[in-house]
């Protein structure tokens, strides 16, 4: 892991005790993670999966971590966020997925949940709120022609989701798992909404880049997945600029958002030369902010910075190029 | 001769009044509670600045209310959008440090400060840049991200948004007295954000995502109401130092109003601050309608706590949409 940039020792230990913390969290009852309660969660569930996987504790934490994600699927193959949830969400689906694509479950398994991301549609897939959003709601700006995927069903496409579900359909493809002229169109839309729901000059947020005429500003995280998402699209002018908003963003004093950086940073170091010295920067401001893990609420935050100080070219999970 | 604003002004007033009506009828049939007590109670504390003496004046205020908190857990619930530099987005984190205070020394059990903002999904970030984690740690108050909680499903005691349920944190459900702690603000949709409009924070984004995309579908004004009916605030600490008027809740212009709202009914609150906005309550579809059933929005059924509300107000700036909340 890591071997691209040199991991220091003291990257070495906040990760170690990162993941000595996800495997003191895992829940007794169900062998998953919650956010911050005992409350089984899908998020923090595939993302410590994928932390600890080549930990000391990859075996443990497999066993009992990857049963209990595979249980909580439901009939139509969507994932809920939490274990009593009545509702599907299409940000936690495509987690589950593409962490059971990286721990290489059977993917006969998996094949109804791609289905069901792939024939997925958002409201604005409806002509009546196309004509909503040209007529009626027009203090926002979007072409609510170009579509990805919302949080819930029966809402809008929004730019976090969509990100994920990019990044999962593509694995999927390269798996072999999905395919065709309509999975080629979904992925296309997606893609087109991501571009189109930019903000002004660089960046993302959650998917308004103006209300009321004013730009909004872009966020460290939703930029970060963004940007993971369109690694493939490299030459569009939108995608570099935020490539090199986000590379200004180092000094954030949040280890969510920093830990997100990182792991949509790594996927250009081929790319740019000033990615790799960001990196060694980042990662040591990281390992500096996750001090005391045990002080960190959300597990998926503990997660995701084990997952940024550990990982190198050929394991990135949000690597979608490789 | 009919003209744009004079159709947006007609409009909107419309909206309002006729919301209110069915509600009254809701009412009348047995479809909606009537949680309205007899009397409300609010404070306008006189406060020019944050570096003031805030943690006075506040325990100050709050005595007026002569609250029994002992033993009780106090959950404090500001509004936390985002941090944007000049811009007077959120509450101040001196007056939730100053709050949290108060309600400790009047025997609270606990006082947490919980919030699960709506687009910024990383709550530490939120914290950190507007500089209320520095002065949770300072005052050793604990912070719950709304947006990560466990959470239970709550039955709906209303039925405005056409939902059975909504799934709220624990840490909510299980707090003995809520305190919504607003920044006075104009809205883009809503026409104001107060106490019952920062209520949308406590539902939870891993359950309906970043924006809560499921409730401006069935409506902000429609799930204002549900939330407030299902998560009754108890108590309520608005920010009106400095307030924010024109294209709130982000983008308008910091507005110098000098004033802390305290009270003991979030539509009455809501009411007052409305009133030293300028702007005429019964105009805001959710407060006109909330006045049927949740809470005191009268006069005659406001009593006054310390300093009386001012004889005239210069009225907060909105944007061309909502002018009819000027009339």
């Amino acid at each position: 892991m890591n071997d691209s940039v040199g991991e220091t020792e003291r990257q070495r230990l906040a990760r170690w005790s990162l993941s000595e913390e996800l495997v003191r969290r895992q829940l007794p009852r169900t062998g998953g993670w919650s956010h911050n309660s005992a409350q089984f969660s899908t998020e923090p569930t595939a993302w410590a999966l994928l932390a600890l996987r080549s930990s000391t504790w990859a075996s443990i934490a497999k066993e009992q971590g990857l049963a209990a994600l595979m249980s909580r699927r439901r009939s139509g193959g969507l994932w809920p966020a939490v274990e009593d949830w009545k509702g599907a969400n299409f940000w936690t689906t495509a987690i589950a997925v593409n962490a059971l694509m990286i721990l290489d479950a059977d993917p006969k398994t998996l094949a109804s949940s791609v289905d069901a991301l792939v024939h997925s549609r958002p409201l604005e897939a409806s002509w009546l709120v196309r004509l909503k959003f040209r007529y009626s709601d027009r203090q926002v700006r979007f072409d609510p022609t170009k579509y990805g995927w919302p949080w819930v069903p029966d809402t809008v496409s929004w730019v976090v989701p969509t990100s994920i579900v990019l990044i999962t359909l593509e694995r999927a493809r390269r798996r072999g798992l999905a395919g065709g002229g309509e999975f080629d169109n979904r992925l296309r839309r997606g893609t087109e909404m991501l571009l189109d729901r930019a903000c002004v000059g660089s960046g993302w947020n959650a998917g308004n880049a103006f209300v009321y005429g004013v730009p909004l500003r872009p966020h460290i995280d939703a930029t970060a997945i963004a940007l993971a998402a369109l690694r493939p699209h490299y030459e569009q002018p939108i995608v570099r600029n935020s490539l090199t908003w986000l590379l200004d963003c180092i000094q954030c004093p949040s280890a969510y958002s920093l830990s997100w950086l990182i792991l949509a940073v790594s996927t250009y170091q081929e790319l740019r030369s000033d990615v790799t010295p960001a990196l060694v920067t980042a990662r040591d401001r990281l390992a500096a902010l996750v001090d005391d893990p045990r002080g960190i609420q959300d597990t998926s935050t503990i997660a995701l910075a084990a997952l940024a100080l550990g990982v190198g070219p050929t394991d990135n999970p949000f690597e979608v190029n490789g | 001769m009919s003209t744009p604003v004079n159709r947006r002004i007609f409009g909107g007033a419309l909206l309002a009044a006729t919301g209110a009506l069915a509600v009254q009828r809701m009412r009348s049939a047995g479809q909606v509670p009537d949680r309205r007590k007899p009397r409300s109670r609010v404070a306008i504390l006189n406060e020019t600045s944050y570096s003031g003496p805030l943690d006075r004046a506040l325990a100050e205020g709050v005595e007026l209310f002569g609250l029994d908190l002992s033993g009780k857990t106090v959950l404090l619930k500001p509004n936390l959008v985002e941090s944007i530099p000049g811009a007077e987005v959120n509450t101040n984190p001196r007056l939730v440090g100053a709050a949290a205070t108060a309600f400790l020394a009047l025997g609270a059990k606990s006082v947490v400060v919980a919030e699960g903002p709506g687009h910024q999904r990383d709550t530490q970030l939120v914290l950190e840049e507007t500089g209320l984690a520095r002065e949770l740690r300072e005052r050793g108050i604990r912070f719950v991200d709304l947006n990560r909680d466990e959470i239970g499903e709550q039955r709906l005691a209303t039925r405005f948004t056409g939902l059975d349920c909504l799934w709220l944190p624990q840490t909510v459900l299980a707090a003995d007295f809520v305190v919504s702690m607003p920044k006075v603000k104009t809205h883009h949709w809503a026409g104001v954000t107060l106490s019952m409009k920062n209520l949308f924070g406590v539902v939870p984004g891993i359950a309906y995502g970043w924006p809560k995309n499921v409730l401006h579908w069935k409506g902000i004004d429609r799930s204002i109401l549900d939330i407030n009916a299902a998560v009754p605030a108890h108590f309520v600490i608005a920010d009106g130092i400095v307030g924010m008027e024109g294209n709130g809740p982000l983008h308008g212009i910091p507005r110098n109003l000098g004033r802390i709202v305290l009270a003991d009914d979030p539509v009455a609150a809501d009411f007052t601050c409305a009133r030293l906005m300028g702007l005429n309550p019964l105009r805001v579809s959710h407060l006109a309608q909330a006045a049927e059933f949740l809470g005191n929005g009268a006069p005659e059924r406001i009593i006054q706590l310390g300093e009386q509300p001012p004889l005239s107000v210069e009225p907060f700036a909105v944007l061309p949409e909502f002018a009819y909340l000027h009339t």
